[in-house]
Protein backbone atom coordinates (compact mmCIF):
# COMPACT_ATOMS: atom_id res chain seq x y z
CA UNK A 1 0.00 0.00 0.00
CA UNK A 2 1.87 3.40 -1.18
CA UNK A 3 1.00 6.23 0.55
CA UNK A 4 1.98 9.93 -1.04
CA UNK A 5 4.42 12.19 1.80
CA UNK A 6 3.15 15.63 1.62
CA UNK A 7 6.41 17.18 2.32
CA UNK A 8 8.71 14.70 1.16
CA UNK A 9 6.67 14.79 -2.00
CA UNK A 10 6.92 11.60 -3.01
CA UNK A 11 5.28 7.71 -2.52
CA UNK A 12 6.34 5.41 -0.48
CA UNK A 13 5.04 2.27 0.90
CA UNK A 14 3.30 1.69 4.28
CA UNK A 15 4.56 -1.49 5.18
CA UNK A 16 8.07 -0.01 4.38
CA UNK A 17 7.63 2.76 6.65
CA UNK A 18 6.34 0.79 9.17
CA UNK A 19 8.84 -2.14 9.33
CA UNK A 20 11.73 0.79 9.19
CA UNK A 21 10.43 2.17 12.21
CA UNK A 22 9.95 -1.29 14.10
CA UNK A 23 13.06 -2.13 13.09
CA UNK A 24 14.74 0.57 14.13
CA UNK A 25 12.61 0.90 17.26
CA UNK A 26 13.99 -2.58 18.35
CA UNK A 27 17.22 -1.88 17.75
CA UNK A 28 17.05 0.87 19.48
CA UNK A 29 15.05 -0.88 22.40
CA UNK A 30 17.70 -3.44 23.03
CA UNK A 31 20.49 -1.40 22.95
CA UNK A 32 18.88 1.63 24.63
CA UNK A 33 19.84 4.51 21.71
CA UNK A 34 17.75 6.62 19.85
CA UNK A 35 18.00 5.15 16.67
CA UNK A 36 18.23 8.45 15.13
CA UNK A 37 22.14 7.47 13.70
CA UNK A 38 20.61 4.73 11.98
CA UNK A 39 16.95 5.82 10.56
CA UNK A 40 18.62 9.05 8.57
CA UNK A 41 21.04 7.24 6.71
CA UNK A 42 17.74 4.78 6.04
CA UNK A 43 15.08 7.28 4.79
CA UNK A 44 18.16 9.36 2.57
CA UNK A 45 18.58 5.34 1.00
CA UNK A 46 14.76 4.72 0.44
CA UNK A 47 14.89 8.25 -1.50
CA UNK A 48 13.29 10.44 0.88
CA UNK A 49 15.28 13.99 0.51
CA UNK A 50 17.73 14.71 3.35
CA UNK A 51 16.30 17.72 4.66
CA UNK A 52 13.12 16.40 5.46
CA UNK A 53 15.19 13.11 6.64
CA UNK A 54 16.92 15.07 9.24
CA UNK A 55 14.19 17.44 10.07
CA UNK A 56 11.38 14.55 10.44
CA UNK A 57 13.73 12.41 12.23
CA UNK A 58 13.98 15.12 15.02
CA UNK A 59 10.30 14.84 14.96
CA UNK A 60 10.29 11.04 15.61
CA UNK A 61 12.88 11.07 18.49
CA UNK A 62 10.47 13.94 20.49
CA UNK A 63 8.22 10.95 20.51
CA UNK A 64 10.84 8.00 21.59
CA UNK A 65 12.95 10.80 23.98
CA UNK A 66 9.37 11.80 25.71
CA UNK A 67 8.41 8.36 26.27
CA UNK A 68 11.86 7.46 27.79
CA UNK A 69 12.64 10.67 29.34
CA UNK A 70 8.65 9.76 31.33
CA UNK A 71 9.85 6.55 32.58
CA UNK A 72 13.18 8.31 34.31
CA UNK A 73 11.16 11.51 35.92
CA UNK A 74 9.01 8.91 37.19
CA UNK A 75 12.14 7.03 39.13
CA UNK A 76 13.90 10.05 39.42
CA UNK A 77 17.25 8.94 37.60
CA UNK A 78 16.96 12.33 35.90
CA UNK A 79 19.14 15.39 36.94
CA UNK A 80 17.25 17.92 36.18
CA UNK A 81 19.45 20.81 37.08
CA UNK A 82 22.33 19.45 34.60
CA UNK A 83 19.47 18.49 32.15
CA UNK A 84 19.03 22.42 31.97
CA UNK A 85 22.42 23.04 31.54
CA UNK A 86 22.67 20.98 28.66
CA UNK A 87 19.64 22.17 27.16
CA UNK A 88 20.54 25.76 27.87
CA UNK A 89 23.65 25.04 25.15
CA UNK A 90 21.87 22.27 23.25
CA UNK A 91 19.03 24.73 22.35
CA UNK A 92 21.89 27.35 20.75
CA UNK A 93 23.60 24.99 19.39
CA UNK A 94 20.18 23.70 17.88
CA UNK A 95 19.64 27.28 16.74
CA UNK A 96 23.40 27.26 15.14
CA UNK A 97 23.07 24.28 13.58
CA UNK A 98 19.56 24.90 11.95
CA UNK A 99 20.93 28.08 10.25
CA UNK A 100 24.16 26.14 9.22
CA UNK A 101 22.25 23.58 7.66
CA UNK A 102 20.01 26.29 5.61
CA UNK A 103 23.86 27.89 4.77
CA UNK A 104 25.25 24.73 3.85
CA UNK A 105 21.98 23.50 1.52
CA UNK A 106 22.31 26.47 -0.41
CA UNK A 107 25.75 25.84 -1.33
CA UNK A 108 24.86 22.29 -2.57
CA UNK A 109 26.93 20.97 -0.23
CA UNK A 110 24.64 19.65 2.96
CA UNK A 111 24.49 16.00 1.53
CA UNK A 112 28.35 15.95 2.12
CA UNK A 113 28.33 17.35 5.36
CA UNK A 114 25.84 15.13 6.48
CA UNK A 115 27.56 11.95 5.11
CA UNK A 116 30.99 13.23 6.58
CA UNK A 117 29.72 13.77 9.90
CA UNK A 118 28.14 10.73 10.14
CA UNK A 119 31.34 9.35 9.25
CA UNK A 120 33.59 10.82 11.90
CA UNK A 121 31.31 10.22 14.53
CA UNK A 122 29.86 7.14 13.81
CA UNK A 123 33.70 6.10 12.96
CA UNK A 124 35.34 7.66 16.60
CA UNK A 125 32.45 6.62 18.76
CA UNK A 126 31.75 3.18 17.39
CA UNK A 127 35.22 2.38 17.57
CA UNK A 128 35.47 3.35 20.87
CA UNK A 129 32.93 1.31 21.98
CA UNK A 130 34.00 -1.80 20.15
CA UNK A 131 37.05 -1.94 21.91
CA UNK A 132 35.77 -1.05 25.09
CA UNK A 133 33.39 -3.53 25.09
CA UNK A 134 36.15 -5.80 23.06
CA UNK A 135 38.23 -5.56 26.06
CA UNK A 136 35.75 -6.36 28.61
CA UNK A 137 34.18 -9.26 27.05
CA UNK A 138 37.79 -10.73 27.20
CA UNK A 139 38.94 -9.54 30.36
CA UNK A 140 35.41 -11.67 31.70
CA UNK A 141 36.74 -14.06 30.04
CA UNK A 142 40.24 -14.64 31.64
CA UNK A 143 38.24 -14.26 34.70
CA UNK A 144 39.49 -10.95 35.22
CA UNK A 145 37.47 -9.50 38.47
CA UNK A 146 39.08 -6.16 38.62
CA UNK A 147 36.21 -3.47 37.95
CA UNK A 148 36.95 -0.81 35.16
CA UNK A 149 33.87 0.60 36.41
CA UNK A 150 33.38 4.43 35.60
CA UNK A 151 31.38 6.31 38.01
CA UNK A 152 32.73 4.21 40.81
CA UNK A 153 36.04 5.32 42.80
CA UNK A 154 37.86 8.85 43.72
CA UNK A 155 37.94 11.21 40.62
CA UNK A 156 41.24 12.36 39.55
CA UNK A 157 41.41 16.31 39.41
CA UNK A 158 41.37 17.68 35.67
CA UNK A 159 41.56 20.44 34.05
CA UNK A 160 37.77 20.08 33.99
CA UNK A 161 38.24 20.92 37.90
CA UNK A 162 40.10 24.32 37.22
CA UNK A 163 37.01 25.99 34.98
CA UNK A 164 35.67 28.56 36.76
CA UNK A 165 31.73 29.23 37.66
CA UNK A 166 31.23 26.31 39.20
CA UNK A 167 27.93 24.88 40.62
CA UNK A 168 26.31 22.57 42.69
CA UNK A 169 24.62 19.16 40.94
CA UNK A 170 22.98 17.36 43.79
CA UNK A 171 21.46 14.60 41.93
CA UNK A 172 24.81 13.79 40.77
CA UNK A 173 26.50 14.40 43.47
CA UNK A 174 28.81 16.79 41.28
CA UNK A 175 30.58 20.14 42.17
CA UNK A 176 31.48 21.55 38.90
CA UNK A 177 31.64 24.50 36.75
CA UNK A 178 28.78 24.91 33.81
CA UNK A 179 31.48 25.86 31.25
CA UNK A 180 31.57 21.81 30.17
CA UNK A 181 27.46 20.70 29.80
CA UNK A 182 26.87 24.22 28.11
CA UNK A 183 30.11 23.27 25.34
CA UNK A 184 28.44 19.38 25.26
CA UNK A 185 25.16 20.63 24.68
CA UNK A 186 25.90 23.08 22.40
CA UNK A 187 27.93 20.60 20.33
CA UNK A 188 24.99 18.18 20.72
CA UNK A 189 22.65 20.31 19.78
CA UNK A 190 24.24 21.09 16.53
CA UNK A 191 24.60 17.40 16.06
CA UNK A 192 20.92 17.22 16.20
CA UNK A 193 20.24 19.67 13.65
CA UNK A 194 22.93 18.80 11.02
CA UNK A 195 22.70 14.92 11.19
CA UNK A 196 18.89 13.89 12.35
CA UNK A 197 20.28 12.25 15.67
CA UNK A 198 19.33 12.86 19.22
CA UNK A 199 23.08 12.75 19.62
CA UNK A 200 22.66 10.04 22.93
CA UNK A 201 25.65 8.46 21.51
CA UNK A 202 27.85 11.83 21.47
CA UNK A 203 26.63 13.01 24.94
CA UNK A 204 26.12 9.79 27.03
CA UNK A 205 29.84 9.13 26.43
CA UNK A 206 30.32 12.58 27.27
CA UNK A 207 28.44 12.92 30.43
CA UNK A 208 30.33 9.53 31.64
CA UNK A 209 34.05 10.23 30.90
CA UNK A 210 33.99 14.27 30.96
CA UNK A 211 31.61 15.03 33.47
CA UNK A 212 31.86 12.38 35.26
CA UNK A 213 27.95 12.00 35.93
CA UNK A 214 26.81 8.94 37.92
CA UNK A 215 25.61 6.39 35.38
CA UNK A 216 22.15 5.75 37.27
CA UNK A 217 21.01 9.47 35.83
CA UNK A 218 22.73 10.19 32.75
CA UNK A 219 20.30 7.73 30.48
CA UNK A 220 17.44 9.76 31.82
CA UNK A 221 19.16 13.49 31.66
CA UNK A 222 20.37 12.59 28.17
CA UNK A 223 16.71 11.90 27.46
CA UNK A 224 15.68 15.00 29.08
CA UNK A 225 18.40 17.34 27.29
CA UNK A 226 17.57 14.90 23.98
CA UNK A 227 13.33 15.73 24.38
CA UNK A 228 13.75 19.23 24.66
CA UNK A 229 16.67 19.89 21.90
CA UNK A 230 14.98 17.93 19.18
CA UNK A 231 11.50 19.54 19.99
CA UNK A 232 12.78 22.93 19.13
CA UNK A 233 14.96 21.34 16.14
CA UNK A 234 11.36 19.90 14.52
CA UNK A 235 9.76 23.52 15.45
CA UNK A 236 12.90 25.67 13.97
CA UNK A 237 13.05 23.84 10.86
CA UNK A 238 9.00 23.52 9.92
CA UNK A 239 9.27 27.18 11.03
CA UNK A 240 12.23 27.81 8.89
CA UNK A 241 12.93 25.66 6.01
CA UNK A 242 8.94 23.57 5.72
CA UNK A 243 10.74 20.58 5.83
CA UNK A 244 8.69 18.39 8.40
CA UNK A 245 6.65 15.65 7.32
CA UNK A 246 3.72 14.98 9.86
CA UNK A 247 2.85 11.97 8.18
CA UNK A 248 6.04 10.10 7.84
CA UNK A 249 6.89 11.37 11.11
CA UNK A 250 3.90 9.54 12.74
CA UNK A 251 4.36 6.16 10.55
CA UNK A 252 7.83 5.91 12.20
CA UNK A 253 6.87 6.86 15.26
CA UNK A 254 4.45 3.65 15.53
CA UNK A 255 6.55 1.76 14.10
CA UNK A 256 9.14 2.35 16.67
CA UNK A 257 7.32 2.87 19.66
CA UNK A 258 6.00 -1.00 19.23
CA UNK A 259 9.40 -2.14 17.49
CA UNK A 260 11.59 -0.54 20.74
CA UNK A 261 9.00 -2.68 23.62
CA UNK A 262 9.90 -5.79 21.85
CA UNK A 263 13.53 -4.66 21.53
CA UNK A 264 13.70 -3.79 25.15
CA UNK A 265 12.45 -7.24 26.04
CA UNK A 266 15.11 -8.98 23.43
CA UNK A 267 18.28 -6.74 25.31
CA UNK A 268 17.75 -8.54 28.51
CA UNK A 269 18.39 -11.99 27.21
CA UNK A 270 22.04 -10.66 26.20
CA UNK A 271 25.38 -9.61 28.42
CA UNK A 272 26.31 -6.03 28.28
CA UNK A 273 29.44 -6.15 26.96
CA UNK A 274 28.19 -8.02 24.17
CA UNK A 275 25.44 -5.89 23.42
CA UNK A 276 27.88 -3.42 23.42
CA UNK A 277 30.19 -5.02 21.00
CA UNK A 278 27.00 -5.62 18.91
CA UNK A 279 26.03 -1.70 18.78
CA UNK A 280 29.08 -0.80 18.07
CA UNK A 281 29.47 -3.30 14.98
CA UNK A 282 26.56 -2.02 14.07
CA UNK A 283 27.57 1.64 14.46
CA UNK A 284 30.39 0.99 11.93
CA UNK A 285 28.78 -0.98 9.96
CA UNK A 286 26.78 2.25 8.71
CA UNK A 287 30.34 4.35 9.17
CA UNK A 288 31.74 2.38 6.75
CA UNK A 289 28.89 2.21 4.57
CA UNK A 290 28.48 6.00 4.51
CA UNK A 291 32.27 6.22 3.73
CA UNK A 292 32.50 3.83 0.96
CA UNK A 293 29.72 6.08 -1.12
CA UNK A 294 31.87 9.04 -0.20
CA UNK A 295 34.91 7.97 -2.21
CA UNK A 296 33.77 4.92 -4.36
CA UNK A 297 33.24 6.42 -7.74
CA UNK A 298 29.12 7.54 -8.01
CA UNK A 299 27.12 6.04 -11.01
CA UNK A 300 26.23 9.28 -12.08
CA UNK A 301 29.16 12.38 -12.04
CA UNK A 302 26.81 15.06 -12.16
CA UNK A 303 24.06 16.03 -9.67
CA UNK A 304 21.08 17.41 -10.24
CA UNK A 305 19.76 20.08 -7.33
CA UNK A 306 17.17 22.26 -6.88
CA UNK A 307 17.68 26.06 -6.58
CA UNK A 308 17.29 25.82 -2.68
CA UNK A 309 20.34 23.27 -3.14
CA UNK A 310 18.45 20.03 -2.39
CA UNK A 311 18.12 17.13 -4.43
CA UNK A 312 14.56 17.46 -5.14
CA UNK B 1 -7.86 31.94 -48.22
CA UNK B 2 -7.43 30.55 -51.57
CA UNK B 3 -4.22 32.41 -51.86
CA UNK B 4 -2.93 31.05 -48.30
CA UNK B 5 -4.44 27.28 -49.60
CA UNK B 6 -1.90 27.68 -53.20
CA UNK B 7 0.56 29.01 -50.62
CA UNK B 8 0.95 25.85 -48.27
CA UNK B 9 0.46 23.64 -51.54
CA UNK B 10 3.42 25.62 -53.17
CA UNK B 11 5.92 25.49 -49.65
CA UNK B 12 5.12 21.33 -49.15
CA UNK B 13 6.32 20.99 -53.07
CA UNK B 14 3.91 17.95 -53.19
CA UNK B 15 0.75 18.58 -53.39
CA UNK B 16 -1.62 15.85 -52.08
CA UNK B 17 -4.47 15.79 -54.25
CA UNK B 18 -6.76 14.04 -51.67
CA UNK B 19 -6.38 16.85 -49.22
CA UNK B 20 -8.63 19.37 -50.18
CA UNK B 21 -8.62 21.55 -46.79
CA UNK B 22 -5.94 22.97 -44.89
CA UNK B 23 -4.91 20.38 -41.71
CA UNK B 24 -6.04 21.07 -38.52
CA UNK B 25 -6.13 19.73 -35.49
CA UNK B 26 -8.35 19.52 -32.06
CA UNK B 27 -7.16 17.77 -28.88
CA UNK B 28 -8.49 17.05 -25.09
CA UNK B 29 -7.30 15.72 -22.15
CA UNK B 30 -9.57 13.05 -20.30
CA UNK B 31 -8.21 15.17 -17.53
CA UNK B 32 -8.58 18.58 -16.53
CA UNK B 33 -7.04 18.33 -13.52
CA UNK B 34 -5.04 15.43 -11.35
CA UNK B 35 -5.48 15.40 -8.01
CA UNK B 36 -2.43 14.05 -5.63
CA UNK B 37 -4.36 12.06 -2.70
CA UNK B 38 -2.58 10.14 0.20
CA UNK B 39 -2.89 7.26 -2.59
CA UNK B 40 -1.33 8.39 -5.46
CA UNK B 41 1.00 6.82 -6.99
CA UNK B 42 1.06 7.75 -10.78
CA UNK B 43 -2.02 8.00 -12.94
CA UNK B 44 -1.82 7.62 -16.65
CA UNK B 45 -3.76 9.96 -18.73
CA UNK B 46 -5.21 9.70 -22.04
CA UNK B 47 -4.96 13.08 -24.80
CA UNK B 48 -7.76 12.42 -27.68
CA UNK B 49 -7.74 14.56 -30.39
CA UNK B 50 -9.04 14.73 -34.08
CA UNK B 51 -7.26 15.89 -37.15
CA UNK B 52 -9.04 17.40 -40.72
CA UNK B 53 -7.12 16.52 -43.67
CA UNK B 54 -4.89 14.10 -42.10
CA UNK B 55 -2.72 12.51 -44.64
CA UNK B 56 -0.70 8.88 -44.43
CA UNK B 57 2.42 10.51 -44.41
CA UNK B 58 1.63 13.02 -41.83
CA UNK B 59 2.70 12.18 -38.26
CA UNK B 60 0.99 13.37 -35.02
CA UNK B 61 3.62 14.27 -31.51
CA UNK B 62 2.15 15.02 -28.25
CA UNK B 63 4.14 16.91 -25.83
CA UNK B 64 2.85 17.12 -22.05
CA UNK B 65 5.25 19.87 -20.59
CA UNK B 66 5.11 20.52 -16.80
CA UNK B 67 5.77 23.76 -14.26
CA UNK B 68 9.49 24.96 -15.16
CA UNK B 69 11.63 25.38 -12.14
CA UNK B 70 15.26 26.68 -11.48
CA UNK B 71 18.43 24.22 -11.37
CA UNK B 72 21.75 24.05 -9.67
CA UNK B 73 23.72 21.14 -11.46
CA UNK B 74 27.47 20.05 -10.03
CA UNK B 75 30.09 18.12 -11.31
CA UNK B 76 31.60 15.74 -8.78
CA UNK B 77 35.28 15.94 -8.60
CA UNK B 78 37.42 14.03 -6.82
CA UNK B 79 39.24 15.76 -3.95
CA UNK B 80 41.41 14.15 -0.73
CA UNK B 81 39.91 11.04 -2.11
CA UNK B 82 36.25 11.44 -1.64
CA UNK B 83 33.08 12.84 -4.42
CA UNK B 84 32.88 16.78 -3.92
CA UNK B 85 30.62 18.55 -5.68
CA UNK B 86 31.90 21.47 -7.70
CA UNK B 87 31.69 24.18 -10.86
CA UNK B 88 27.84 24.52 -10.40
CA UNK B 89 25.65 26.04 -13.30
CA UNK B 90 22.18 27.47 -12.80
CA UNK B 91 19.87 26.91 -15.04
CA UNK B 92 16.42 28.57 -15.02
CA UNK B 93 12.83 27.22 -15.88
CA UNK B 94 13.79 23.80 -16.61
CA UNK B 95 10.72 21.59 -17.22
CA UNK B 96 10.38 19.79 -14.32
CA UNK B 97 8.34 16.98 -16.45
CA UNK B 98 8.16 16.52 -20.18
CA UNK B 99 6.90 13.75 -21.97
CA UNK B 100 6.46 13.26 -25.78
CA UNK B 101 4.38 10.64 -27.37
CA UNK B 102 4.97 10.05 -31.19
CA UNK B 103 2.77 8.09 -33.82
CA UNK B 104 6.16 7.60 -35.26
CA UNK B 105 9.84 7.67 -33.67
CA UNK B 106 10.88 11.14 -33.51
CA UNK B 107 13.45 11.00 -35.52
CA UNK B 108 11.78 9.37 -37.99
CA UNK B 109 9.61 12.54 -37.83
CA UNK B 110 11.41 14.85 -38.29
CA UNK B 111 15.15 16.28 -38.56
CA UNK B 112 17.15 17.52 -35.26
CA UNK B 113 17.29 21.08 -37.17
CA UNK B 114 13.79 20.92 -37.62
CA UNK B 115 12.72 19.74 -34.02
CA UNK B 116 15.60 22.18 -32.45
CA UNK B 117 14.15 25.14 -34.90
CA UNK B 118 10.29 24.66 -33.07
CA UNK B 119 11.62 23.50 -29.64
CA UNK B 120 10.26 20.08 -29.71
CA UNK B 121 11.75 16.91 -28.18
CA UNK B 122 13.94 17.24 -24.95
CA UNK B 123 17.09 18.34 -26.01
CA UNK B 124 15.64 20.94 -28.04
CA UNK B 125 13.67 22.42 -25.18
CA UNK B 126 16.94 22.03 -22.78
CA UNK B 127 19.21 23.85 -25.22
CA UNK B 128 16.53 26.49 -25.85
CA UNK B 129 15.99 27.19 -22.13
CA UNK B 130 19.40 26.90 -21.06
CA UNK B 131 20.45 29.48 -23.91
CA UNK B 132 21.11 32.00 -20.94
CA UNK B 133 23.11 30.02 -18.56
CA UNK B 134 25.34 29.01 -21.94
CA UNK B 135 25.77 32.54 -23.21
CA UNK B 136 26.26 34.14 -19.48
CA UNK B 137 29.17 31.39 -18.38
CA UNK B 138 30.64 31.01 -21.54
CA UNK B 139 31.12 27.48 -20.31
CA UNK B 140 30.44 24.03 -22.90
CA UNK B 141 26.83 23.22 -20.94
CA UNK B 142 26.36 20.04 -22.64
CA UNK B 143 27.43 17.47 -20.06
CA UNK B 144 25.16 19.39 -17.78
CA UNK B 145 22.03 19.29 -19.97
CA UNK B 146 22.57 15.46 -20.44
CA UNK B 147 22.86 15.43 -16.56
CA UNK B 148 19.48 17.16 -16.23
CA UNK B 149 18.39 14.47 -18.83
CA UNK B 150 19.32 11.45 -16.95
CA UNK B 151 18.21 12.92 -13.91
CA UNK B 152 14.43 13.64 -14.96
CA UNK B 153 14.20 9.95 -16.56
CA UNK B 154 15.60 7.99 -13.66
CA UNK B 155 12.11 9.11 -11.66
CA UNK B 156 10.36 8.81 -14.82
CA UNK B 157 9.30 12.83 -15.05
CA UNK B 158 11.22 12.46 -18.93
CA UNK B 159 9.29 10.25 -20.50
CA UNK B 160 9.33 9.39 -24.76
CA UNK B 161 6.89 7.10 -25.79
CA UNK B 162 7.95 5.78 -29.95
CA UNK B 163 4.71 5.15 -31.23
CA UNK B 164 2.89 6.38 -28.06
CA UNK B 165 0.12 7.86 -30.22
CA UNK B 166 -2.31 5.87 -32.07
CA UNK B 167 -3.78 7.00 -35.04
CA UNK B 168 -7.58 5.65 -35.59
CA UNK B 169 -9.86 5.46 -38.46
CA UNK B 170 -11.57 9.09 -39.20
CA UNK B 171 -8.60 11.31 -38.51
CA UNK B 172 -8.82 10.89 -34.77
CA UNK B 173 -5.99 10.11 -32.72
CA UNK B 174 -5.60 8.94 -29.10
CA UNK B 175 -2.38 9.45 -26.92
CA UNK B 176 -1.57 7.81 -23.43
CA UNK B 177 1.09 9.56 -21.15
CA UNK B 178 1.76 8.43 -17.76
CA UNK B 179 2.37 10.66 -14.63
CA UNK B 180 4.85 9.03 -12.12
CA UNK B 181 4.35 9.00 -8.32
CA UNK B 182 7.20 12.02 -8.15
CA UNK B 183 4.63 14.16 -10.49
CA UNK B 184 5.75 17.80 -9.43
CA UNK B 185 2.42 19.97 -8.67
CA UNK B 186 1.20 22.92 -10.66
CA UNK B 187 0.53 23.72 -14.48
CA UNK B 188 0.85 21.52 -16.99
CA UNK B 189 0.54 22.35 -21.21
CA UNK B 190 -0.11 19.64 -23.53
CA UNK B 191 0.95 20.61 -26.99
CA UNK B 192 -0.20 18.56 -29.87
CA UNK B 193 1.79 18.92 -33.60
CA UNK B 194 0.42 17.76 -36.86
CA UNK B 195 3.62 17.00 -38.87
CA UNK B 196 3.55 16.86 -42.37
CA UNK B 197 7.15 15.99 -44.37
CA UNK B 198 8.88 16.81 -41.44
CA UNK B 199 7.32 20.48 -40.47
CA UNK B 200 4.88 20.91 -38.06
CA UNK B 201 1.94 22.79 -39.87
CA UNK B 202 -1.03 22.69 -37.38
CA UNK B 203 -0.81 22.54 -33.36
CA UNK B 204 -3.22 22.92 -30.12
CA UNK B 205 -2.66 23.12 -26.84
CA UNK B 206 -4.55 22.59 -24.01
CA UNK B 207 -4.11 22.52 -20.35
CA UNK B 208 -3.74 20.56 -17.28
CA UNK B 209 -3.57 21.24 -13.37
CA UNK B 210 -1.84 18.60 -10.71
CA UNK B 211 -2.78 19.61 -7.13
CA UNK B 212 -2.51 18.12 -3.97
CA UNK B 213 -6.01 17.45 -2.40
CA UNK B 214 -7.35 16.10 0.28
CA UNK B 215 -5.60 15.18 3.45
CA UNK B 216 -2.13 15.96 1.46
CA UNK B 217 -3.20 19.47 0.34
CA UNK B 218 -4.19 20.00 4.20
CA UNK B 219 -0.84 19.08 5.11
CA UNK B 220 1.22 20.75 2.80
CA UNK B 221 -0.87 24.28 3.41
CA UNK B 222 -1.07 23.70 6.78
CA UNK B 223 2.74 23.46 6.95
CA UNK B 224 3.59 26.34 4.17
CA UNK B 225 0.51 29.19 5.33
CA UNK B 226 1.54 28.42 9.35
CA UNK B 227 4.98 26.71 9.49
CA UNK B 228 5.34 27.43 13.02
CA UNK B 229 2.58 26.71 14.55
CA UNK B 230 2.75 23.26 12.26
CA UNK B 231 5.82 22.76 13.86
CA UNK B 232 4.18 23.06 17.05
CA UNK B 233 1.61 21.01 16.09
CA UNK B 234 4.10 17.93 15.07
CA UNK B 235 6.17 18.31 18.49
CA UNK B 236 2.64 18.19 20.48
CA UNK B 237 1.79 14.99 18.63
CA UNK B 238 5.11 13.47 18.95
CA UNK B 239 4.50 14.41 22.90
CA UNK B 240 1.32 13.03 22.77
CA UNK B 241 2.46 9.61 21.16
CA UNK B 242 5.81 9.11 23.32
CA UNK B 243 3.16 9.46 26.19
CA UNK B 244 0.77 7.06 25.11
CA UNK B 245 4.06 4.92 24.29
CA UNK B 246 4.72 5.45 27.87
CA UNK B 247 1.28 4.93 29.59
CA UNK B 248 0.58 1.74 27.62
CA UNK B 249 4.01 -0.02 28.30
CA UNK B 250 5.26 0.92 31.26
CA UNK B 251 1.98 -0.15 33.36
CA UNK B 252 2.92 -2.65 35.53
Amino acid sequence: MQIYLPIAEISVNVFLLLGLGAGVGFLSGMFGVGGGFLMTPLLFFIGIPPAVAVSTEANQIVASSASGALAHWRRRTLDAKMGGLLLVGGASGSIFGVQLFAFLRSLGQIDLIISLSYVGFLGIVGGLMFFESARAIWRRSRGDQRRSGVGTGRRKRGWIDRLPFKMRFPTSGLYISVIPPVVIGFFVGTLAAIMGVGGGFVMVPAMIYILRMPTNVVVGTSLFQILFVTALTTVLQAGQNQTVDIVLAMLLTVGGVVGAQFGARAGRHIKAEELRALLAFMVVAVCLKLGWDLVVTPADLFEVLGQDGSAH
Amino acid sequence: MIGALLLSFLMQGQPTLLTTEPPSIVAALTHETVEIREDFSGQDLVLYGATRGLTIQDEIVVVLRGPGRDLRVMEKQRTFGIWVNSAPLEFEDIPSYYAIATSLPLEDIATPESLAGSGIGLPATLAIRAAPTASETGRDIRPYLDAIARDGRRDDLYAEAQRGVEILDGGLFRATISLPPLTPVGNYVAEVYLFRDGRAVASRTASLRVEKAGLERFVYQFAHSMPWLYGLFCVAMAVLAGYVAYVAFNRR
